[in-house]
């Protein structure tokens, strides 16, 4: 265990424990998924007990939450909010919109699979998930974290010419903001 | 030269303890708060997580150099207010007789603005309109509460004949009165005024982050924000301690200090969690009607 | 030859010579003044201030010379002056009738002298309307739409010049003699209703330019019309003539006297500040603002001087230099915005600070002297104008005072939001900073201003001299300027300046260096169009400035006390009186027809109405 090459080090331990107890969600409330969070967060489910909480603004966020179908407008902000945000950062997909397009599956207008476009760390499945789904998704990112395996801005960063690429099918004669840190 | 880094010891144990209680306070309140909607709630110790978390996030931008001050302006004016409040009775606390003795309360007034004005001019330089709203809307309401809060002082300043807030604790100590009782309406005006000094709802208007994407933060994340929460921490330690040393008769001992800021705080947290927000200008007015009220007649009570 | 004379001599000469040089030799003109300036200034500093001129004309014997009061306020005309001038080397270089301009500066500047140093009330309303006229020609030098400002600024000071006339003219009748001390000492022989008269007369003269309530109005207009130059010496010196005239009434026409006076003065003050502070807020120019500040701030140093306790007096004139200092840095900073970007309009220009860091640093730290926050100079001139206050037993005024400086805050931050920070924006980015000419004085002025922060001393220590002259006992203790750090109310409570230098410079320090290192290389800078806005991309084009309406709520919380302000009142009186007019001249309508119906109407009444009442 002590000559482990992967074993975190008390510091990075100490990190992702508290990464983990504290996500400050963005909720970005694309689809019809978004109405599932209030339950989730008020009396009933109460994720603020796990350390979720809201954020207000992409500055102060750790946690994207993508709540449904994307429709390439919706895309782009998307896409700008993910690359405000500040290292580390997740994204949870959330519904079967986000992992197949869902419902939408034969839309011209929507994207199919989020993760070309942007790095998705958990996929919460269902059609609406509900919020036991939802906790699960969170409890799933936590233990993702804790083992340090959460790295979807570090795989965004590494293939970032891929994923321009993807998101430039889509998004035609859009000025996408140059990426850099 | 021993002394001195004693000195300088006595002022970091001092300013850890008010980072810690203020920690735990705002833990508390959170805790309070979902136990009053049934909800679990988070633990107690979750704002540490969150400003150890905070800190270990990477910053990568800034806007410019006042951005880069603000929250270290904010920080410093907690940190100086704490240094100019006796902690307990007599001073300070760990062998460091703070510099209590060196300032008043219209010095502490002054010094408790310094900060929220520093934290502006970060906002500012930011250039999000969502910040310059929140500020103008923590300014105009800092008119409103800070008017009832110097008349309840002055009240007690002409009855007791010193501004300084060691002198105002050896006159509790000697009459055995606390001021809160020898000057009630003082009192209730001050409370009313900390209700809004502590910006919790219904006079949250400053970081609504439904109305205004957090207001003057909104562009502030990682260890600005850390900085941020560390400083609002030791300030509402700072607030609370002030409150009760002035009104309150001090505390001789850490338990005491505590039992007395908890129970202060208590009013503007259970007053707040079952409050919805007031309109800004509906913010400020409120300060200017019983506030004020109470502030014109504990003067007349101060008077004769 | 005395220097008096010589100082006098050298300013007017200098006016009349700058006017000439600019018809014949426009290179050597900016030389000129400022060298015209330096001598003055160093005759000035270099003075036996004992030194005295007697003279006689027409049988009246007239006398000048400094006492230590009108010394001390001699050395802020002298220091602004000379700043402003070479301020204004730069910023009216390409304007034109610059001889005119110049010419009435150094004479604006020569007739404060001439107040100070003027012991007797003839010189004293001589030098009064030249300091009058000149500024009334500068405020009118622009030339466009302005004349009903002018007029203004005119009128009320005429009306200010009569009042200060009527005065003098019953002074000499009961006294027979012109000397201030002669006036001052045999004041008390008069009857109370003559002393009451002659005070009120005379505080209605330094009031209208002190800009005190109800006479203020013109100040607003004046101060933001003149050229930023003057208006820096305007505001910073020319109004502290007012302040200098309030101070002989107030300690040597009323003292002693329990009238009301002095609380009615104080009150009308305070309630000028709040007001005015209510008005600066809702400005959308940053001069207008800073006009506005500049009666508050002049309010405040009133109080102080009304107070008429040491500290409070004390706190009066500190306020009185301290306001010289920064308001002179605030008009000068916003004349550089002026001169770089076009406007000072805040709805219009933001995001300077990239552009013109040196103009906000030296604006920041105004404000902040302004604002009053420790550890800045400002904070002591407020710390003592409270203090006195609560001492005396003030506590309403105190009250008044601080509304007054809190909603301060809210102009303070917008004057600095509205220029320097916010978005920045495309049609600013060919912004430069301001020539090192206009930066110099500003960048010393704001250094002034955080000195007084530590060294109170450096400006209390000739204060206290003043104050022996008015009548006050020496109660600062016997030390270097440098040491005195330590301020004292009558109730023994203290601020200890240094503890709170060190304190916060040492907090300041360790987090900045803290929160600079930390992940310092992966930090870089963004523009202001890189903020979270929902996800939208701004492009430079996207107006994300908020800027109007920036203090509605506030503005709708206060309304109710500024819905009716007293210009209106002034607008309405002369309207009235416009009608009155009206009227009279339907009467004398020039018809003789109708004269000879008044003659034989009057008859009549008095046939009919005589008998009754006159006995005929």
């Amino acid at each position: 265990m002590y000559n482990d090459k992967n074993a975190q080090t008390i510091v990075e331990y100490i990190q992702n424990f508290t990464r983990k107890n504290s996500l400050f969600m963005l909720a970005y409330g694309t689809g019809c998924g978004a109405i599932e969070l209030p339950a989730t967060l008020t009396s009933r489910y109460d994720a603020e007990r796990l350390g979720v909480r809201g954020a207000a603004t992409p500055r102060q966020a750790d946690l994207l939450l993508i709540t449904g179908y994307l429709s390439t407008k919706t895309l782009k902000r998307v896409i700008r909010v993910y690359e405000q945000m500040q290292d580390p950062k997740y994204v949870i997909g959330f519904g079967s919109c986000t992992i197949n397009g869902g419902m939408y599956w034969d839309s011209y207008n929507t994207i199919k699979l989020l993760d070309k476009y942007i790095p998705v760390d958990v996929y919460i499945n269902g059609c609406m998930p509900r919020p036991e789904s939802v906790i699960a998704g969170f409890k799933e990112l936590q233990s993702l974290i804790a083992a340090g395996k959460a790295d979807g801005a570090a795989k965004y960063k590494e293939n970032l010419e891929w994923y321009r690429e993807n998101q430039k099918k889509v998004l035609k004669n859009w000025p996408l903001v140059e990426y850099n840190w | 030269m021993n002394t001195i880094l004693f000195e300088i010891l006595g002022a970091i144990a001092t300013i850890l303890l008010a980072f810690t209680v203020g920690m735990f306070y705002g833990g508390a309140r959170r805790k309070i708060i979902a136990r009053i909607q049934n909800r679990v709630g988070p633990p107690v110790y979750q704002n540490f997580i969150d400003v150890i978390k905070l800190y270990s996030k990477e910053t990568s931008i800034h806007h410019g150099a006042m951005q880069h001050m603000g929250p270290v302006f904010a920080i410093t004016a907690s940190v100086t207010s704490l240094m100019f409040v006796p902690v307990l009775n007599g001073g300070g606390w760990f062998w460091f007789d703070n510099l209590s003795f060196s300032g008043d309360l219209i010095f502490l007034v002054y010094m408790m603005v310094f900060g929220s004005l520093g934290m502006a001019l970060g906002a500012g330089q930011t250039g999000n309109p969502n910040s310059a709203i929140g500020v103008t809307r923590g300014l105009s309401q800092m008119v409103g509460y800070e008017i009832p809060f110097v008349m309840s002082m002055v009240a007690l300043m002409t009855q007791f004949h010193t501004t300084s807030i060691t002198g105002m604790m050896e006159i509790q100590a000697q009459s055995g009165t606390w001021m809160m009782f020898s000057n009630p309406f003082a009192f209730i005006t001050a409370v009313l005024a900390m209700l809004g000094m502590f910006h919790y709802s219904p006079f949250d208007i400053v970081h609504a982050p439904a109305e205004v994407a957090s207001g003057p933060v909104s562009e502030f994340g990682g260890k600005y924000l850390g900085l941020m929460m560390s400083s609002g921490s030791i300030f509402a330690f700072v607030k609370l301690t002030l409150f009760v040393n002035v009104f309150m008769g001090g505390a001789s001992n850490l338990i005491e200090l505590v039992v007395k800021t908890f129970a202060l705080y208590m009013i503007p947290v259970l007053y707040g969690v079952t409050s919805p927000r007031y309109r800004t200008e509906q913010a400020i007015t409120y300060f200017w009607k019983w506030p004020l009220f109470f502030g014109v007649i504990s003067l007349l009570w101060a008077a004769f | 030859m005395n220097s008096l004379i010589l100082i006098l001599i050298l300013i007017f000469g200098g006016g009349i010579i700058s006017f000439l040089l600019n018809k014949f030799l426009p290179i050597l003109r900016d030389a000129f003044v400022v060298l015209v300036m330096l001598a003055i200034s160093y005759l000035f500093f270099t003075i036996d201030h004992a030194e005295q001129f007697d003279f006689e004309i027409g049988g009246i014997s007239l006398q000048w010379g400094f006492t230590y009061a009108g010394y001390l306020f001699g050395i802020i005309v002298a220091g602004l002056g000379f700043l402003s001038i070479l301020y204004s080397t730069a910023f009216m270089k390409g304007k034109d009738r610059l001889g005119y301009f110049y010419m009435n500066f150094l004479f604006s500047i020569g007739a404060m002298f001439g107040i100070l140093m003027s012991r007797d009330l003839v010189s004293l309303f001589f030098f009064w309307e030249i300091m009058t006229w000149s500024s009334y020609f500068i405020v009118i030098y622009s030339g466009k739409e302005v004349n009903g400002r002018g007029l203004k600024y005119i009128l009320f000071s005429a009306i200010g010049a009569y009042a200060m006339l009527m005065a003098i003219v019953i002074l000499y009748g009961f006294i027979g003699s012109f000397m201030l001390e002669d006036v001052f000492n045999s004041i008390y022989a008069l009857s109370t209703g003559y002393q009451i008269a002659i005070a009120v007369l005379l505080m209605i003269g330094f009031g209208v330019k002190t800009a005190i309530m109800p006479v203020h109005v013109w100040a607003p207009d004046a101060y933001s019309e003149s050229p930023m130059a003057y208006t820096a010496l305007f505001s910073g010196a020319l109004s502290k003539m007012g302040v200098f005239g309030f101070a002989l009434v107030l300690f040597n026409l009323v003292s002693g006297q329990n009238w009301l006076i002095n609380e009615i003065v104080a009150w009308l003050a305070a309630i000028t500040s709040v007001l005015a502070t209510f008005y600066a807020v809702i400005q959308k120019d940053a001069k207008k603002l800073l006009a506005y500040s500049s009666i508050a701030q002049l309010g405040y140093i009133v109080v102080g001087l009304a107070s008429g306790t040491y500290l409070g007096v004390m706190a009066g004139i500190f306020l009185a230099v301290l306001h010289a200092v920064f308001k002179g840095t605030l008009f000068m900073a916003v004349g550089a915005v002026e001169r770089q970007a076009g406007t000072t309009d805040m709805t219009q220009v933001s995001g300077l600070i990239r552009k013109m860091p040196w103009t906000f640093f030296a604006t920041l730290i105004s404000i902040i002297t302004l604002a009053g926050i420790p550890p800045l100079g400002g904070f002591v001139g407020k710390w003592m104008l409270y203090e006195a206050l609560i001492t005396s037993d003030r506590y309403y005024l105190v009250i008044m005072i601080f509304l007054s400086s809190t909603a301060a805050f809210l102009y303070s931050y917008r004057i600095l939001f509205g220029l320097f920070l916010g978005q920045e924006e495309p049609e600013f980015a060919h912004v430069k900073e301001a020539p090192l000419v206009m930066l110099i004085p500003m960048l010393l002025l704001a250094g002034i201003s955080v000195l007084t922060g530590s060294f109170p001393g450096l400006v209390m220590q000739p204060i206290q001299e003043a104050m022996l002259v008015l009548g006050f006992e020496n109660r600062l203790p016997d030390m270097d300027w440098w040491q005195l750090t330590v301020l004292f109310n009558t109730w023994g409570d203290k601020v200890v300046l240094q503890n709170v230098m060190i304190s916060i410079m040492g907090v300041f320090l360790v987090a900045l260096t803290f929160i600079t290192i930390k992940g310092y290389k992966k930090q870089r800078y963004v523009t202001t169009k890189d903020i979270s806005s929902s996800g939208e991309i701004i492009q430079p084009e996207d107006n994300m400035t908020f800027q109007i309406d920036f203090y509605k709520p506030f503005e709708r919380a206060i309304w109710p006390m500024l819905k009716r302000n007293i210009d209106t009142y002034y607008t309405e009186f002369g309207n009235g009186l416009e009608a009155f007019f009206d009227f009279v001249k339907r009467i004398y309508n020039g018809n003789g027809q109708f004269y000879a119906i008044y003659v034989m109407a009057f008859l009549a009444l008095l046939l009919l109405a005589g008998s009754e009442y006159f006995g005929f």
